[in-house]
């Protein structure tokens, strides 16, 4: 059902192919992101000269998606996953980026919900959030991850991996 | 630019809503995604005036419970929002400190000297980054930008000091927040004042630790610096009863680790044990801040 709805308003709201990827990869369906989904929107960070557009729509809809309601957790989570792996393998603006506006990630460390049966759905956020701020805040592991992809794949990878 | 891609034309009112939610008259903790979008704000805009303007025409004073959480919501600005709120914060002092006439004596619900220490402990927060440019809300650790103090010993001893007396005020201060818990009530409103509480003693817990072993590197007077010893050996006692506190509220766990300090604090003249290490010195140094 969800599917439908996010593909029916994919269509009524113009969403790009490239937004509707990042949707699609950051959506409230209970699995995901996929590598190959990771993988894709990473590859499309490297167009941002011309009339490609690609890396500041993605960059737009992680933002929006970091920044929705705890209701949306997953959106949240999905979001920091996406923007972890393309920190690894994505373009170098993903890294100005994401050091620029530093403190959206930041400010997730102390991200809350708990959902209707009393389960605490933020801590995976809050982890998650810990995890990117601390690498952020690594210059040097950062560069290191990014030269050698193999360190980190265990942490960043998707589910049909 | 890679700045982020904000609706200006929204933004500020959509902070006045989250100012309000934040500090509305539910005694409970100010939710977190209101105090996020308020901190988020000053980032976008690097100004936080608008987030004062907000805060001035909530009627704060009218309940005891919204004055108390505007000043956690005051707090959490003050140690996340951008570097400029803590400048910018200097002339609201007057104001801030006018909020302590919304309460006479104890209050219906016990938080007037829950307030009226609070507006102390911010007052004097305020008045250390006035007199220290160099430390940003939180006093973290990874950020910091250079430990040129400890190259003047002078210099050094005074920072550690006043560290040190802004360390004892969030002793005291915390130690009066868990006095006033009231039986049977959850205490959500009064335990979230000690989030902000547990970070803040803890980065400057960090710091003064790697500050002082630079000291006795650099001069190698251990005995000039025993005062400084003694007053960290206490500190580190009291520290270490806070968090072992605070680590038996759920509530609080929920939200923040708590750290774990050894139960002896660390020996400040070698460079092993438990203790943090030195952050490393920054690769470029910041460009000065300009004088106000």
């Amino acid at each position: 059902m969800s599917k439908v709805m996010r593909t029916v308003k994919n269509v009524t709201k113009g969403y790009s192919n490239t937004q509707v990827k990042v949707r699609n990869a950051t959506s409230n369906d209970p699995w995901g992101p996929t590598g190959t989904e990771m993988s894709e929107i990473a590859q499309m960070t490297f167009d941002t000269g011309g009339r490609s557009t690609d890396f500041f729509e993605i960059m737009d809809m992680l933002d929006k998606r970091l920044n929705d309601k705890g209701k949306n957790w997953r959106h949240v989570l999905k979001a920091l996953k996406v923007l972890d792996y393309c920190l690894h393998e994505g373009s170098e603006h993903v890294v100005v980026w994401a050091k620029d506006n530093i403190y959206i990630i930041k400010t997730l460390r102390e991200f809350q919900y708990i959902d209707e049966e009393g389960k605490d759905q933020g801590i995976n956020v809050r982890i998650s959030a810990k995890e990117l701020t601390s690498l952020l805040l690594d210059e040097e592991r950062l560069r290191n991850e990014r030269k050698d992809r193999k360190s980190w794949k265990s942490r960043v990878h998707g589910i049909d991996q | 630019g890679t700045s982020r891609n904000v609706d200006m034309s929204r933004s500020e009112s959509d902070l006045a809503i989250n100012i309000k939610k934040a500090t509305n008259i539910e005694e409970t903790a100010p939710k977190r995604k209101h105090v996020r979008s308020c901190i988020v704000y000053t980032w976008d805009h690097k100004s936080s005036q608008s987030f004062w303007q907000g805060m001035k025409v909530q009627p704060v004073l009218a309940d005891e419970v919204q004055t108390f959480k505007s000043l956690i919501t005051i707090h959490k600005v003050l140690q996340e929002g951008h570097p400029v709120t803590i400048k910018e914060a200097q002339s609201n002092i007057g104001w801030i400190e006018s909020l302590s006439r919304g309460v006479i004596g104890d209050g219906a619900r016990g938080y007037g000297p829950l307030i009226r220490e609070y507006i102390y402990f911010l007052r004097a927060k305020l008045q250390f980054h006035k007199h220290h440019t160099e430390f940003n809300g939180l006093f973290e650790y990874e950020e910091y930008v250079s430990l040129k103090t400890t190259n003047d010993p002078n210099e050094g001893y005074e920072t550690i000091s006043d560290l040190m007396t802004l360390q004892d005020q969030i002793d005291s201060f915390q130690k009066l927040v868990f006095s006033h818990f009231r039986h049977g009530l959850n205490n959500e409103c009064r335990i979230s004042s000690l989030v902000p509480l547990v970070q803040e003693s803890y980065g400057i817990y960090k710091f003064i630790t790697s500050m002082l072993r630079a000291m006795h590197t650099t001069t190698g007077d251990d005995e000039a610096l025993s005062p400084l010893r003694n007053r960290y050996e206490g500190q580190h006692h009291r520290l270490v009863r806070f968090y072992y506190e605070c680590s038996n509220l759920r509530y609080l766990t929920s939200l923040i680790t708590i750290p774990k300090l050894p139960a002896d604090p660390p020996n400040l003249l070698s460079e092993d044990g438990e203790a943090p290490a030195l952050p490393r010195r920054p690769v470029q140094p910041e460009p000065e801040p300009t004088p106000p």
